[in-house]
């Protein structure tokens, strides 16, 4: 290309950017297509993606590490492949097939992968395959896929928080058992499924500051109570003493927010900027080390935090890709790019490098890629 | 428009991001589209009742052959700041769509205009709005590439290392130096000079907010400087500072732009030497008026070179001490063009001394032969240096004016 016409397609681009060509929107609509056309870039896309996947799964029959990591990584390879491919035509699914793929490949990046995990996902990956050989392309009415957006992100919301319970009992439970080293090892899974799903939590009231307070957070230390007292008990005095009442209350809290988020209502809108909220506390809190500054699990938190916003951006697809799909290329580029990042730092699903490990260039770089990331997400209220 | 946008006096001064658009490809395919429209749209948004009732409702025109923010009556305030290319960033068409980016928001903002937001108040604003009753305030924006730009690591960055301006380098050690790498060069450089500091800021934090994700801001400076119209401004040494500079244009070619010499994109150009320079203030209050004299060879009030009556009287170099700031920065026979802002940030921690210093800024269109010898004499022997110590450095290139319907460094890539 010459630099003319470089410039050309980038106002072209940059155009598809704004919001005055939603009027251009209203493309192709040569009605209900189904994928099953033979030379379709769809089909054999996500044939090729069953093949993989079945060899994967012999992999995990065999226990073959190598091959295991092998598969999650071509797995990957292809759907990258053709994804865009599918993100058009397909939004409801391709944000299906994302859901079990990534952490997949999260775990092939891994020296030692999680198979249960592996396993689980694998399975589950099969079915959307399937769906999507037999999906038909559709064209939801708008306010009806925001609709479903909703319900699909309030279903990943769910899941985080059956996650948090689930994993928050045997942390209290070593906590009560006054085990120091059971209850540091166990305490950063249930802040994952906290961080993916906060803005949940956020929207009742007391409690967030209840599970989430930091020390600074309360007016007198009395007041204090949550993960992050517990917190501070294993790692800077070393001491469960006294930690019962905290465990105890903990679990209760927990749980309520289980029953309250049961019958959530959550708007569109409410929804996207929970999204922008949680990357912001990725760049204030998590960035700056001052989330986990006992235990330095920061890294965790900052991930967690960007995963639950990317399911935002996941439900929101359908809607985005009516109008804004160059947007949704670019953010789905950033997510990317975002997480190849945190892969250098990244030991096992529960841990990541040490926070106070990491020196001040690699800070920047991180928050670097995590104000892009907000920059795009911002854009995706161009949806309302 | 946005319904409050409406209801403000201030109303015509802003653009759509239509309009800003128009602009965009207008200023991008400025050979293709020929020479309508630009112009035009500036002209029917613009402020045209805006008859300056205010002082800060002065503007300084962006377009032309030299860029502003040089030889303009120097402003009250002054930001400098560095970028670097985002690490993903490989194709010089994303540096052009942000320097389109960046010139039109430069035309619009000097000319005391913004950005109109969306009708969809579920975005963001495009315009942060601190600035929107201020007026222009004189404001200043000019641009600037470094040495990084064009290699890093031995390597072509975007295909444009052979136009590489002929006195661009990377900043040689100098004597008496304690450099922070972190606050120092960067690939891109930007000045933002204003009446109102706030005008100023504005200005810079849209920038910045624009360029993320293809340029990220490295550091940023804010500095001070004030005087009575037409005298000399003092720096915090309580010395005038600025007296040498040439005033007549025909000087100012001699020292500040660039000519034949240099490749034709560059030309009419000049390029900005930078050193932060602390001023160890404690000290300096404490030494004898009559030494503090001495160190400059010039007298404190009247800013007269020793020997002489007044401030504008030639320097008499054997009247002053052989360390004198004056005396050896005349002797290297060299001009540059000063254009220095006075920092102020607290104090520091461990001494509870006063951080503040010198922004030192200057223009040359030959760095090599006056800007770097001169600071390679007086690091090693400046009188000055008892009381300085220089913490962070730059050298960039400034390219000429930007023309209308053209773009910053259009001719660099084009
Ligand atoms: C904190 C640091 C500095 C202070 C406080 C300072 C202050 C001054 C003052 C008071 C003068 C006399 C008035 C005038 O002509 O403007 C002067 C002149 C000058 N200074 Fe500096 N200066 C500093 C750093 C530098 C540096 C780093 C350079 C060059 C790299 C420089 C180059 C010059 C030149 C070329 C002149 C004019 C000499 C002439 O009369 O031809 N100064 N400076």
């Amino acid at each position: 290309m010459t630099n003319q016409k470089k410039i050309m397609f980038i106002l072209l681009a940059a155009l598809m950017l704004l919001p005055i060509s939603a009027c251009s929107s209203a493309q192709k609509s040569d009605g209900e297509k189904s994928a099953q056309t033979t030379a379709d870039p769809v089909k054999q896309g996500t044939k090729k993606m069953q093949q993989i996947n079945k060899n994967l799964q012999a992999a995990l029959e065999k226990n073959d590490t190598a091959a295991i990591k092998k598969y999650g990584k071509q797995l990957n390879t292809q759907w990258l492949s053709y994804e865009n491919g599918v993100r058009d035509r397909f939004p409801l699914q391709y944000a299906k097939i994302e859901r079990y793929q990534q952490p997949i490949y999260a775990q092939s990046n891994l020296e030692n992968p999680n198979a249960a995990q592996v396993k689980e996902n694998s399975r589950a990956l099969t079915d959307q395959l399937s769906d999507l050989l037999a999906a038909k392309e559709t064209k939801a009415k708008p306010s009806k896929q925001m609709d479903q957006a909703v319900d699909d992100y309030l279903k990943y919301a769910d899941e985080q928080i059956d996650q948090l319970v689930k994993t928050t009992k045997p942390f209290v439970q070593a906590v009560k058992d006054g085990d120091v080293e059971k209850a540091k090892k166990r305490y950063t899974l249930p802040r994952i499924y906290y961080e993916r799903a906060e803005p949940i939590a956020e929207s009742f009231g007391d409690l967030d500051p209840a599970i989430d307070a930091r020390i600074n957070d309360v007016e007198t230390e009395s007041d204090w109570s949550g993960f992050h007292e517990i917190e501070r008990a294993l790692w800077e005095k070393n001491s469960l003493k006294g930690q019962e009442k905290y465990a105890d209350k903990l679990m209760a809290d927990v749980l309520s927010l289980q029953k309250k988020a049961k019958s959530f209502k959550l708007t569109p809108k409410a929804m996207v900027a929970g999204a922008m909220e949680l990357l912001e506390e990725a760049a204030t809190s998590k960035i700056t080390g001052e989330e986990e500054r006992y235990s330095h699990t920061d890294l965790v938190d900052l991930q967690a935090n960007v995963d639950g916003s990317k399911a935002v951006y996941q439900a929101a697809i359908p809607a985005l890709i009516q109008g804004h799909k160059d947007l949704a290329n670019q953010i789905d580029k950033q997510f990317q790019a975002f997480d190849k990042q945190m892969l250098k730092y990244k030991k096992s699903d529960t841990e990541y490098e040490d926070y106070t490990k990491l020196n001040k260039e690699q800070i920047r770089e991180i928050s670097n890629e995590l104000s892009k990331l907000s920059k795009l997400m911002a854009q995706t209220a161009k949806i309302f | 428009m946005a319904k409050d946008d409406l209801s403000t006096p201030n109303e015509q001064k802003e653009y759509s991001r239509r309009d800003m658009l128009k602009m965009t490809a207008l200023a991008g395919g400025g050979i293709a589209l020929g020479a309508s429209g630009f112009g035009t749209v500036l002209e029917l948004l613009g402020n045209k009742n805006g008859e300056a009732n205010a002082a800060n409702q002065s503007t300084v025109p962006f377009f032309g052959n030299h860029q502003a923010g040089i030889t303009t009556a120097h402003q009250n305030y002054g930001y400098l700041a560095a970028f670097d290319i985002d690490p993903s960033v490989h194709d010089a068409a994303k540096i052009m769509a942000l320097f389109i980016t960046w010139t039109r928001l430069a035309a619009t903002l000097t000319q005391g205009k913004r950005e109109v937001n969306s009708d969809n108040k579920e975005l963001p604003p495009n315009d942060t709005n601190e600035a929107r009753d201020l007026g222009a305030a004189n404001l200043t924006i000019t641009f600037g590439l470094g040495h990084s730009f064009f290699t890093k690591d031995g390597k072509d960055r975007f295909g444009v290392a052979a136009h590489m301006p002929k006195q661009l380098t990377a900043m040689p050690h100098i004597a008496h130096e304690t450099l922070d790498p972190a606050i120092s060069n960067g690939d891109l450089c930007v000045q933002v000079c204003a009446d109102v500091q706030q005008v100023a800021f504005h200005a810079l934090r849209n920038l910045i907010k624009e360029a993320l994700g293809t340029a990220n801001i490295r550091w940023m400076e804010s500095g001070f400087l004030n005087a009575p119209k037409g005298q000399t401004p003092r720096n915090l040494f309580g010395f005038k500072d600025g007296t040498a500079n040439v005033a007549d244009s025909e000087d100012q070619k001699n020292v500040i732009w660039t000519g034949s010499d240099e490749p034709q994109w560059m030309r009419g150009g000049t390029y900005l030497g930078y050193r932060k320079i602390k001023m160890i203030i404690e000290t300096w209050d404490r030494d004898s008026y009559s030494d503090q004299e001495n160190v400059f060879g010039r007298k404190k009030n009247s800013g007269a070179p020793f020997g002489q009556r007044h401030e504008k009287d030639p320097v008499i170099m054997n009247k002053m001490p052989a360390d004198a700031h004056v005396r050896l920065a005349h002797g290297t026979g060299k001009q540059i063009y000063r254009r220095a802002y006075s920092y102020t940030n607290g104090i520091q921690p461990q001494t509870g001394n006063l951080d503040a210093g010198l922004l030192f800024i200057s223009y040359q269109n030959k760095p090599q032969d006056s800007f770097i010898p001169m600071l390679r004499l007086l690091g090693k022997s400046d009188a000055l240096n008892e009381y300085t110590d220089h913490i962070a450095t730059g050298l960039f290139a400034i390219p000429a004016g930007i023309k209308k319907n053209e773009y910053f460094a259009q001719h660099l890539f084009e």
